[in-house]
């Protein structure tokens, strides 16, 4: 190989920590995806995993540094990094309500501007992971199941060209089958490349996808390891409960 | 009891004055769909549509045309000024949304003194759009400029909704108006829509301004009562769509006209507030509901 330096992580977070008010939700951590990697964090309730997203995506003040690919994105506004390719499915999906599917996934692709032939073809691509989306195209996106919903939330970020996907908890209030057909898409994007941050609650379906685990618990990273260590030896309560 | 023709004849210039009242509706709409902030200057912007367009056509001499389309775009100008100077900063240093309302109304006493300053305190009239009216119809009476009013505030809706539902600024904008951390997101950049919202409804409110002015008069101080008459259509039609807003300013219109006719001038607002309770009673979320339904 022909640079000493070692490639730069796709995101990386150092020292990052955030409060509301007096109460520290997140303390001074670091956490890192490599390109392509799938990473997992886990954490009961409370334990700053949403903190820790909207942290990333600078929804809220924080301090530290963040790193996407070696740069320093920590001043950049929150609607500068769809741009960038960090682009997020928020905890209880962040949808536009009110608009069509065919208008969410539209809007998911505002960064592309005006290039219709990309659109297009996200498009497709989004409509063949999720064939439903392409029969409910002019459902009002709140009258749709939460699994659809779901759905629609994760197609629309994928419009939008991401390199890197952080999702919050997107198997909450899903029935397990439900669930696991949106994780394994997740897989699959994975497979192609496509790096992806996924924060959860419950442990063996996010487990078998990840490659290493970030365990959080009241603000802190209890551990980092290897996804398949978790599986074979850990008690995930003895993480979070010291 | 008033002659039916004469009943008639209030309704005719009930739906003129509940146009603009609805033009006024549809820019709080814009700018608390964009950003929660209702906006109490707002019809501080009418005022200067008048002002202005009465400058250009009557002082300077300018053809209608030019000196509305000047009129409206230097509104536009204070409106963006007024969002980058006062709502702004607030905005960024997260402000609580009552003081940022309050601003809202001290811009309105301060532009308002400006005015007051630089072009008296003397009211101002310019002729109707079209000269030679009115039109009789039987004893009823109606003014050319109520033909003004109609079509352009059909097509002021006609565009904002084409704007709204086909282009990807407007679709952005809804976005932002249902959820502004997710359109941020998506690469949305939300502070520029608030600031975009804020040249829209400064140029609708001008449009109602540049209308209305031949049928009465402008001076520095009918923002207020437009501004009122304005926020009441936009809850009474629900905070939703335009042509809900447009719907809520002929029906606040239409009943005012009649309460004057059938009680007296001094019954106006009277009438107007009751007829707000009224509605909000039975319909908590104004007649077309788009009030509370958002995120
Ligand atoms: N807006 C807020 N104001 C004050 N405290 C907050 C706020 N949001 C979160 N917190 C607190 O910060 C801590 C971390 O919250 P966070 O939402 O990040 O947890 P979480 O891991 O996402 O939990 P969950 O699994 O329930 O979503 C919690 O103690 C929570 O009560
Ligand atoms: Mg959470």
């Amino acid at each position: 190989m022909a640079g000493s330096e070692p490639m730069p992580a796709l995101i990386e977070v150092d020292g990052l920590s955030a409060s509301y008010g007096r109460v520290a939700a997140l303390k001074p951590m670091h956490l890192r995806v490599e390109d392509g990697e799938f990473v997992t964090v886990l954490g009961p309730n409370g334990a700053g995993k949403t903190t820790l997203l909207r942290a990333i995506s600078r929804l809220i003040a924080s301090r530290g540094r963040i790193r996407f690919k070696g740069r320093d994105i920590t001043a950049l506004p929150t609607h500068h990094l769809a741009k960038l390719g960090i682009v997020m499915v928020q905890e209880g999906r962040g949808l536009f309500g009110e608009m069509t599917v065919y208008e969410n996934l539209l809007l998911g692709a505002y960064g592309l501007g005006h290039d219709g032939e990309k659109i297009e073809r996200r498009f497709e691509q989004v409509f063949q992971l999720f064939p439903k989306l392409r029969e409910r195209a002019s459902q009002v996106a709140a009258s749709m199941s939460g699994g659809e919903q779901q759905m629609l939330a994760v197609g629309r970020a994928l419009m939008a060209e991401p390199k890197l996907l952080m999702l919050d908890e997107p198997s909450l209030g899903l029935a397990p089958k439900v669930a696991e057909g949106i994780l394994d898409t997740l897989g699959e994007l994975n497979r192609k490349g496509l790096g992806i941050l996924l924060v959860e609650q419950k442990a063996p379906l996010a487990l078998k996808l990840a490659r290493r685990v970030y365990v959080l618990s009241s603000g802190s990273v209890r551990a980092e390891l290897p996804a398949h260590e978790i599986k074979s030896h850990y008690d995930l309560a003895r993480f979070y409960f010291h | 009891m008033p002659s039916s023709v004469e009943l008639i004849q209030s309704l005719v210039n009930g739906v003129g004055i509940g146009l603009v009242y609805g033009l006024i509706a549809i820019g709080f709409c814009v700018i608390y769909n964009a950003s929660g902030i209702v906006n109490f200057a707002q019809g501080v912007f009418v005022m200067l549509g008048g002002m202005f367009a009465y400058s250009f056509l009557v002082q300077i001499k300018l053809p209608l045309a030019v000196a509305a389309a000047i009129s409206i775009a230097l509104v536009a100008a204070i409106g963006v000024l007024v969002q980058i100077l006062v709502i702004r900063p607030m905005w960024q240093r997260k402000a609580p949304m009552f003081a940022i309302i309050l601003a809202t109304l001290a811009v309105q006493l301060l532009i308002e003194q400006i005015i007051i300053l630089t072009f008296g305190d003397q009211p101002r009239t310019y002729p109707e759009f079209t000269g030679g009216g009115p039109l009789k119809i039987g004893d009823i009476a109606i003014d050319y400029q109520l033909f003004w009013i109609l079509s352009c505030g059909a097509l002021m809706v006609g565009l904002l909704t084409l704007f709204f539902n086909k282009t990807r600024i407007g679709r952005a904008l809804r976005a932002c108006s249902q959820n502004r951390e997710a359109a941020a997101l998506l690469g949305i950049p939300v502070g520029g829509m608030l600031m975009l919202s804020f040249a829209l409804s400064a140029a609708l409110g001008a449009v109602a301004g540049i209308l209305i002015t031949p049928t009465q008069y402008t001076s520095y101080s009918v923002g207020g009562p437009f501004g009122v008459n304005g926020f009441i259509a936009a809850i009474i039609g629900g905070f939703g769509s335009a042509p809900a807003a447009l719907a809520g300013g002929i029906l606040l219109g239409v009943v005012q006209s009649a309460a004057i006719v059938l009680f007296g001038a001094g019954y106006k607002n009277v009438i107007a507030l009751t007829v707000l309770l009224i509605v909000l009673l039975f319909f908590p979320r104004g007649l077309f509901g788009g009030l509370a339904k958002r995120a």
